[in-house]
């Protein structure tokens, strides 16, 4: 990759810091409500692409991860009494121990059988909540889990930059508390791909056989892939059960369209880049979220969008996906690239995508 | 490392085994592909593996390399029984192999392809990736020919070339033993050539090289053995001249172009 190359990502990076840092004093505040969702599923779709989108090793059933993170954390809290910090390390271990139990015996073989035993996974977790109302809140969910941060009274920092309500308070203190993390797991994903660990990640997405000729052993690292991608998703959603803007339910975190949702986020987004999921999940929320709350009404057929907004939005996918099939952030990219090329005919060619 | 004790091993005991085949059978489902095949390579040699289409060589390869697991009999390698070992650890104890399907990497440059056999097994390693390994990779692409493709990805190269990136994957990897399978299919006088001598070179730098190949042509002027099988048994093992005298060969070849 080109110097320059490197400086204009960095350019485009530090701008949407800056957008996401001073988000609550350019949004409104349900917007920023809607934003830190937003975070969360890009968290999620993160996590998915770490493994699947580098190792090439497809999990469709990421809502495992999710939903092990979640209830656990939401258990311990609720019947236990544990603080959030402890129960969401505890979610967090939970959905680790998880990616080894379904990772070691699924990644010792090839091919798509770790698909359709992640396909399985969750399915099973669904009815285990089912069986157990009592403890696990059946189809309703899991409510009233202690928060995180206690925001209780207004916070004087917060006053005196003009938030007024503790209302608007808490929602500012969940959007950083959300930022952080997300940062935080932007920046871990980071590292750990523009390392030699993911040259042998995509090495494996690659050519299995090419791995194992320069003596290195892929079955280890797609399960190092896998159970960092699960200790990083429940990480995310034990967190998420303990803010104010989700419990633990199973529409949230782990029936089969949650698991659905990050595949297609991180197709959309560009697979094995991390940063295309991480944008393109915060997109998505808020393109799905518009859809579903609209009351217009679609001319013609007169159908209100509310009512069939998911036909739309996934038909709206479909079409993305057939026009960018790499997905939206190599398509960027390579964009920006013929742009600069035609402005700048003496630029030299670059071979390297990312 | 590996250099070092190949130099020591041939300092000792010139005509040392350093691998050693016992009655290895690898069967799939009915089909034998390799009956009952026993033969040792001598350290330092560059040893010839031929048969016809479909003798097995491969499949001998991949049970040597760790690719396979043999169905019974042992694979030792330096007087260590290594039968059934992964391949990643075989790589680790000194046995690389190219593809005769190769197997680049389209994702990334040449120098990409090649520094991958730089990176250590382990999650978590300090070493430098970046800096000193390129400059190893670097030098494996000059030992092999493919200086002037660095950047380029293997899509561009020209069959020649991906050989060279084969061989020098494996080169990466410091091997004391190169299974190579079948380089000279596809290549022209010129290149065959080149690649023999290539091959030379690091049997001179303490290497053992076993070649894969359907016939001798290729093979006379680079081998100093050769190992012979026909429907996975072994049916001769001698010198090139022996071997180009052997009516059990000959028939092998129905006659023909041995």
């Amino acid at each position: 990759m080109t110097r320059r190359n490197i400086e204009s990502h960095r350019i485009v990076g530090i701008v949407c810091l800056i957008g996401l840092a001073s988000a609550p004093f350019l949004l409104g505040i349900l917007t920023l409500r809607q934003l830190t969702a937003a975070l969360f599923l890009g968290m999620f779709a993160m996590s998915w692409d770490y493994v699947s989108g580098y190792t090439g090793q497809l999990s469709f059933g990421h809502s495992m991860f999710f939903g092990i993170g979640g209830y656990t954390a939401a258990v311990l809290n609720l019947n236990v009494g544990l603080s959030p910090v402890v129960t969401i390390l505890a979610g967090t271990v939970a959905a680790g121990i998880a990616g080894l139990l379904v990772g070691v015996p699924a990644l010792r073989l090839r091919g798509p059988y770790l698909a359709l035993i992640t396909l399985i996974a969750p399915l099973v977790l669904v009815q285990i909540v089912n069986i157990y109302p009592d403890m696990l809140g059946g189809e309703g969910g899991l409510q009233g889990m202690d928060l995180l941060v206690a925001v209780d009274e207004p916070i004087g920092v917060l006053s005196a930059v003009g938030f007024e309500s503790a209302f608007e308070h808490r929602v500012v203190v969940y959007y950083y508390v959300a930022l952080l993390l997300f940062l935080a797991i932007y920046a871990l994903f980071y590292v750990f791909t523009r390392s030699y660990v993911g040259s042998v990640f995509t090495a494996i997405r690659e050519d299995e056989d090419a791995v194992a000729a320069v003596g290195v052993d892929a079955a280890k690292f797609k399960l190092f892939a896998f159970t960092m991608s699960g200790v990083v998703g429940g990480l995310a959603a034990a967190t998420l059960v303990h803010t104010p803007l989700a419990g633990a339910a199973p529409e949230r975190l782990l029936v089969l369209p949650v698991s659905i949702e990050v595949v297609l986020i991180g197709f959309l987004g560009g697979m094995g880049t991390i940063t295309g999921p991480a944008a393109t999940g915060i997109v998505f929320y808020f393109v799905r979220d518009t859809l579903q709350a609209s009351d217009a009404v679609i001319p013609l057929v007169g159908l209100p969008v509310g009512e069939v907004w998911e036909v739309l939005f996934y038909s709206i996918a479909l079409l993305v996906l057939f026009a960018l099939p790499r997905g939206v952030l190599p398509w960027l990219s390579d964009l920006s690239r013929t742009v600069r090329d035609r402005n700048d005919p003496s630029a030299e060619p670059i071979s390297e995508t990312h | 490392m590996s250099t070092h004790s190949t130099r020591s091993a041939r300092d000792t005991a010139q005509s040392a085994d350093i691998l050693r085949l016992e009655n290895v059978t690898k069967r799939f489902g009915s089909v034998t592909a390799i009956d009952d095949l026993s033969f040792t390579i001598r350290d330092g040699d560059i040893v010839g593996f031929i048969g016809p289409n479909g003798a097995g060589k491969s499949t001998t390869f991949d049970c040597v390399s760790g690719a396979l697991a043999p169905t019974s009999g042992s694979v030792y390698y330096r007087g260590e029984d290594v039968t059934g070992r992964p391949q990643h650890a075989l790589v680790r104890r000194g046995i690389a192999r190219t593809y005769q399907t190769f197997r680049p990497l389209n994702d990334r440059t040449i120098l990409e392809n090649v520094a991958l056999s730089q990176v250590p097994n382990s999650l978590f390693s300090l070493t430098d990736f970046r800096a000193d390994t390129e400059e190893r990779a670097r030098e494996i692409c000059e030992r092999v020919g493919l200086e002037e493709y660095l950047s380029q990805t293997p899509d561009e190269l020209p069959h020649a070339g991906l050989l060279r990136l084969e061989v020098g994957r494996a080169l990466g990897t410091d091997p004391d033993l190169l299974l190579i399978d079948e380089p000279f299919a596809g290549l022209t006088s010129d290149e065959i050539d080149q690649t023999v001598k290539l091959f030379c070179s690091l049997r001179e730098d303490g290497m053992t090289l076993v070649v894969i190949d359907h016939n001798m042509h290729g093979l006379l002027d680079l081998v100093d053995r050769v190992v012979v099988i026909s429907f996975g048994e072994k049916i001769a093992q001698g010198t090139p001249e022996e071997i180009h005298n052997d009516p059990t060969v000959q028939e092998a070849y129905l006659g023909g172009e041995l």
